[in-house]
This record gives structure tokens, C-alpha cells and sequence, in this order.
């Protein structure tokens, strides 16, 4: 158990619901891209390079009109991270951490792959 | 623990259930104990002795410092991963003194990567704002 986290109550997971299904709905309606209201990258709009989570936008847009191969294409890390998050979700609801995460290697790795990834998508 | 009414499981810790409200029944709760007011080294050969905190209660912070790397809130959550990642390690071989040091450090690159990021978004999505506006407005959009 985390002390420093609030154990997710009723309210909070009704809070996230709505402002989830309101953010699915705003993703579902309004296509991202150019003009778009969407925060921007900031890394992006500073360097010009793509972060480990550039396109995260796109991906999600597309998944939820249900194009698996263009989400894919726009951020392929996304799928990694929904992996964990699925894996994550039940320990997180009970506010706890998740037992993988608490291991070094995992730590480690995790970190070696946002860097290889970050690095690689800018040069490949 | 569960609750006596509804049957939900709580944390040890709630004093109400999450899922009623109702009051929990904790009889013989006691108040964690107060941090030690003289810090003592932890023995050498990575002994528990003078741990103040289980290990399961040092939080890493890794999943926040990786939501916080991939919403841009860069590079201060890459130091958020490697603070977790030293955590998890320093638990392991029982310097619980250094992992908790270790955490407090991981939570503080979360908040600031997460504070840094969003000030930078509202600075950019300022700047395209006004960029977008005097844009139409000068007419470019015209056709």
C-alpha cells in the first residue's frame, strides 16, 4: 500500500469516468492534426524531433474508429504502455503498486526502452 | 480490511469504506509510528535493522515518471525512471534509508516534470493561438 497515493473511492473513479468518456468523445468527434485545439508537443514544437509519446493523439484517435494498422504506425510505444496499463490497473484500483514495477530490471528496462525508442524513431 | 456493513475490502488504513461510508470498526487501530528523531545508518552486510518503513510502503514512482515521459514533460521524467529504478534497488539490498531518499527524489522529478510540462503546453498552445488568430486575421486564410 502507498501512503503518498489516494486509494481510488467512489468519487474518484466516477470523476475519471466522466471525464474519460467526455475526452473519448472529444478524441472520437474532432481528428487531430493541423489546426487542430489538441495540446501540442512541446519538444516537438521546440526541436522539430518526435518525442518517446508524439502521436500518442493520432493513435488514440484512430483506435477509437477502430483503424488498428494507422495507430499503430502513429506510436507503437502506445501499445506497449496500454499493455501495462492493463496489467497495472488492478493493483492501481487498489491502490497499490503493481508487483512488477517494484522490480529493479523492470525499472531498468523500462527506461532502456523509452530511451531506444526515443532515440530510434528520430533516426530510422 | 472488510467493511462490517457492505462487505467491501478496504485498505488497513481507511477509517471509512470506500464503497458505504459507513464508519470502519478499528478498535485496536494504532497511528504509524514517528520517524526515528536520531537518523542511525543502516548496519553493513544489508541487514532491516533501523528500517522505518516496510519496502512494500516506499512507492518507486515508475508508472507515474513513464505517464509523465510520454505526455512530454521531458527530460525530467527520464530522471523520474532512474530514481525508481535506483528504489527498487536499494530495497533489494536493504538500504530502506536510501530507497526511501531515492523515492523522495522520483517524486520530485514527476512533480516537476508534470508542472514544467504543463506550463510549456499553455506557453505553446499560447504562441499557436496568437500565431493562428493574426493569421486570420491579416486574411491568410482567404481563399
Amino acid at each position: 500500500m502507498q501512503r503518498s497515493l489516494a486509494p481510488f473511492t467512489r468519487v474518484n473513479l466516477t470523476v475519471s469516468a466522466i471525464v474519460g468518456a467526455a475526452g473519448a468523445w472529444i478524441l472520437y468527434t474532432f481528428p487531430p492534426g493541423r489546426g487542430s485545439f489538441y495540446p501540442r508537443c512541446v519538444f516537438h514544437a521546440t526541436t522539430g524531433l518526435l518525442c518517446p509519446g508524439c502521436g500518442t493523439t493520432h493513435a488514440l484517435h484512430e483506435l477509437l474508429h477502430g483503424q488498428f494498422g494507422p495507430a499503430f504506425k502513429s506510436n507503437p510505444f502506445l501499445f506497449a504502455v496500454m499493455l501495462g496499463s492493463v496489467y497495472a490497473a488492478p493493483s492501481l484500483l487498489r491502490g497499490e503498486t503493481p508487483p512488477l514495477f517494484m522490480k529493479t530490471w523492470f525499472a531498468w528496462t523500462a527506461f532502456a526502452v523509452v530511451m531506444a525508442w526515443w532515440i530510434g524513431r528520430n533516426i530510422f | 480490511m472488510n467493511c462490517p456493513n457492505c462487505g467491501t475490502t478496504n485498505l488497513d488504513n481507511a477509517s471509512i469504506c470506500a464503497n458505504c461510508g459507513r464508519p470502519l470498526s478499528t478498535p485496536s487501530y494504532t497511528p504509524p509510528p514517528p520517524a526515528p528523531s536520531s537518523y542511525t545508518p543502516p548496519p553493513p552486510g544489508g541487514s532491516f535493522g533501523g528500517a522505518t518503513a516496510a519496502p512494500a510502503q516506499i512507492p518507486n514512482y515508475l508508472w507515474q515518471s513513464i505517464v509523465v515521459t510520454i505526455c512530454c514533460c521531458l527530460p525530467f521524467g527520464i530522471v523520474g525512471i532512474i530514481f525508481a529504478a535506483q528504489v527498487n534497488d536499494k530495497i533489494r539490498r536493504g538500504d530502506i534509508q536510501g530507497a526511501m531518499v531515492a523515492s523522495k527524489n522520483a517524486k520530485t522529478w514527476v512533480l516537476v516534470a508534470f508542472i514544467v510540462g504543463i506550463v510549456l503546453q499553455i506557453v505553446v498552445w499560447g504562441l499557436y493561438s496568437a500565431a493562428i488568430l493574426s493569421a486570420i486575421h491579416s486574411g491568410q486564410f482567404n481563399r
